[in-house]
């Protein structure tokens, strides 16, 4: 649990660089002088307007945030299942597709993610088994139905 | 007469075997999809548009409004059986449905919620009929003045009520939008503007790639870190699940209603369902004379909210085809999609294509007789599929969400892409942003940028027209007062200003 407090004056800060960054990149961005074109129809304009309005929307939020509800609070779930989750879908989607075949790199992540969901230390080593087999099978047979689908169906060049 | 007479020859197209198999397959799959808490009716549009790209344009658009329809409609049945919301959209639904799940009732509220969603959509239907031509018609009279007050009223008004009680986070988030559009080369000059280095982003950034990650990696990240739900088992009382004559004939006026309401809030850029059914259901609750039966089983309750949101769906489409901003985020999709097939919705719609809203009227009908045929009939098998646990049904939407935006661009960079957005959006969904208003940020950064610098370019500078021309001038004040009435001061100075002049 994050205070919602200290979430919302994280998130002004970073609001207020972002817009002053904004602000900053429209500003030094390519007037096209050369090009002799109207200067209100500079390219920078509207990422400067942004970045002004993001910049102060930033220290509206630092403001406002002291007078939030105390008691609010970022509620994340269960962390650990959070992260088994963002990291196994992470390493299928950046590591895994487009360096493995991709029927290949399904099946590994299909498989693991069920496998891992579905362990319990509760459970016997029979059943244990019986959820790894479980996992091995869907994870075949969805890599298959989907690599098949998006390969001969909708003609897609697989990564 | 002429409007008949297109709805005849659009229905005559619509109905060949090979359309009406379109429909039931693509229903049957949104009801699936809306009804598996974790997948909404954005995610399963989005994911579907990349499978449509081998159909031709109106068997593509079909189905993909069959999604849509069927997803909206589908978050019910989860809402009704486990409690929780299938799309965000259902959530008022629950607030009856589940107690009279409990009450051993569920086959009755699916019922009604079928009914009601069906009624729903078609009251939107006959609102959109009426309503697309003319406010083409009216879009036709709009400039670069009008146009960039209509995104900034769109992204006002969408960050106002989807913010969860502080409208500032929903502007932050309609701004973060602005600012990711901003991204990539830019509509009058072709400037590529902060691509920071990177060629990939010179094209700027996908809107499926985005939202695929906004809505769907971000929702298997929710779903994985909380808690199943225990479904209601429906046979333990058996109870007819078709509605009687005379309960829809009692809440007629909460029906129409509520299909009124939903069209509307639907029409309002980038809101969306879910606000068309609490909008509805809070509307129902106070005219009644049940109210006190409201969130313990309430039939009225439950038919107000399912057709509300379902109203939505044609609502949305008006803005979407007639002016080619949406009104909720699938219809966001939706639009990339009607691109993708060859159409630009727009006000020339009404003239390049004026066959179009009627295409889109009967694809709807359609869309609701399936829901109506497959609703009523398919009641066991729904509950069988929501027992499907987590760690088995994510993996596999995690994947189509891989697949389906490296599917539209076959760069491996979307999948990059969606991951980020995926994984930001969470973040700002767990910190109580808004994802409507960022999406319609991103859609609606070029319209402004180009707005903006044209009238400019047309005005020579001069920033009067945007103020004095009488619809940019009507545009104006409405952003203004929006703003005004989400400031708490200002409405409490204002309900005292009230008060006073009452005494």
């Amino acid at each position: 649990m994050i205070p919602m407090k200290s979430a919302d004056k994280a998130m002004a800060f970073v609001l207020i660089a972002l817009g002053l960054a904004m602000l900053w990149g429209g500003y030094v961005m390519d007037r096209l002088e050369v090009r002799n074109i109207h200067p209100g129809s500079i390219p920078g304009l509207l990422p400067m307007v942004l970045g002004v309005l993001i910049t102060l929307c930033g220290g509206l939020l630092y403001v406002t945030s002291a007078k939030d509800d105390p008691s609010g609070a970022i509620d994340f779930g269960n962390i650990s299942n959070l992260l088994w989750a963002a990291a196994l879908c992470g390493a299928f989607a950046i590591l895994l597709v487009g360096k493995l075949p991709f029927y290949i790199a399904t099946f590994v992540f299909i498989t693991a993610f069920a496998a891992r969901f579905t362990y319990d230390k509760a459970h016997s080593p029979r059943q244990r088994g019986q959820k790894l087999l479980a996992a091995v099978v869907m994870g075949l047979v969805f890599s298959g139905l989907i690599s098949a689908l998006f390969r001969y169906a909708f003609l897609v060049r697989l990564p | 007469m002429e409007t008949i007479q297109s709805l005849a020859t659009a229905f005559a197209l619509m109905t060949t075997p090979m359309m009406l198999f379109h429909v039931l397959w693509a229903t049957t799959l949104g009801i699936f999809v809306g009804s598996l808490p974790g997948l909404t009716a954005t995610m399963g549009v989005a994911l579907l548009t990349s499978l449509t790209y081998s159909l031709d344009r109106d068997a593509a658009i079909l189905v993909l409004i069959c999604m849509y329809v069927g997803a909206i409609y589908g978050g019910s049945r989860s809402a009704i059986l486990l409690n929780i919301p299938g799309t965000p959209a259902s959530a008022a639904t629950a607030l009856d449905g589940y107690p009279l799940a409990k009450r051993g009732e569920a086959a009755y509220a699916m019922g009604l919620a079928t009914v009601g969603s069906a009624l729903g959509t078609i009251l939107g239907i006959i609102l959109l009929v009426l309503l697309a031509p003319p406010l083409a018609a009216a879009a036709l009279k709009f400039g670069s003045f009008e146009f960039f007050w209509l995104a900034v009223f769109g992204i006002v008004i969408s960050g106002q009520l989807t913010a969860d009680g502080n409208p500032l986070k929903g502007y932050i988030a309609g701004l973060l939008g602005l600012g990711i559009a901003m991204i990539g080369s830019e509509g009058i000059h072709a400037v590529v503007r902060f691509n920071m280095g990177m060629r990939d982003l010179n094209g700027g950034i996908g809107l499926i790639p985005a939202m695929v990650g906004v809505f769907g990696f971000a929702e298997v990240l929710t779903a994985m870190a909380g808690n199943d739900g225990n479904v209601v088992t429906p046979a333990k009382k058996r109870s007819r699940s078709i509605p009687r004559l005379v309960d829809l004939i009692k809440y007629r006026v909460t029906i129409i209603r509520s299909g009124i309401l939903g069209t509307l809030v639907g029409i309002i850029p980038g809101v969306g369902e879910d606000i068309g059914a609490w909008a509805s259901y809070a509307a129902a609750k106070r005219s009644s004379k049940e109210r006190d039966q409201f969130g313990k089983g309430s039939h009225e309750g439950l038919i107000a909210a399912e057709t509300g949101n379902s109203a939505v769906v044609p609502g949305s489409l008006i803005p979407a085809i007639t002016l080619g901003i949406p009104g909720s985020a699938p219809s966001a999709v939706l639009i990339a999609a009607l691109f993708i097939h060859g159409v630009r919705p727009g006000p020339m719609i009404m003239i390049e294509q004026p066959e179009f809203i009627y295409s889109i009227a009967v694809m709807l009908f359609l869309a609701t007789i399936a829901i109506l045929v497959l609703g009523l009939s398919l009641t066991p098998l729904f509950v069988v599929v929501l027992r499907v646990p987590n760690s088995y049904l994510m993996p596999i939407v995690f994947t189509l969400c891989v697949i389906g935006p490296y599917a539209i661009s076959q760069r491996v960079f979307d999948i990059w892409v969606m991951v980020f957005f995926g994984l930001v959006g969470f973040l700002l969904r767990k910190m109580k942003y808004p994802m409507p208003p960022l999406v319609l940020g991103i859609i609606l950064g070029a319209l402004l940028d180009k707005s903006l610098r044209r009238g400019l370019i047309l005005s020579d500078g001069d920033l009067t027209p945007f103020f004095m021309r009488p619809i940019s001038a009507g545009f104006a004040l409405l952003v203004i007062v929006s703003i005004l009435a989400g400031i708490p001061a200002v409405r409490r100075a204002f309900g005292r200003l009230v008060n006073r002049d009452h005494r």
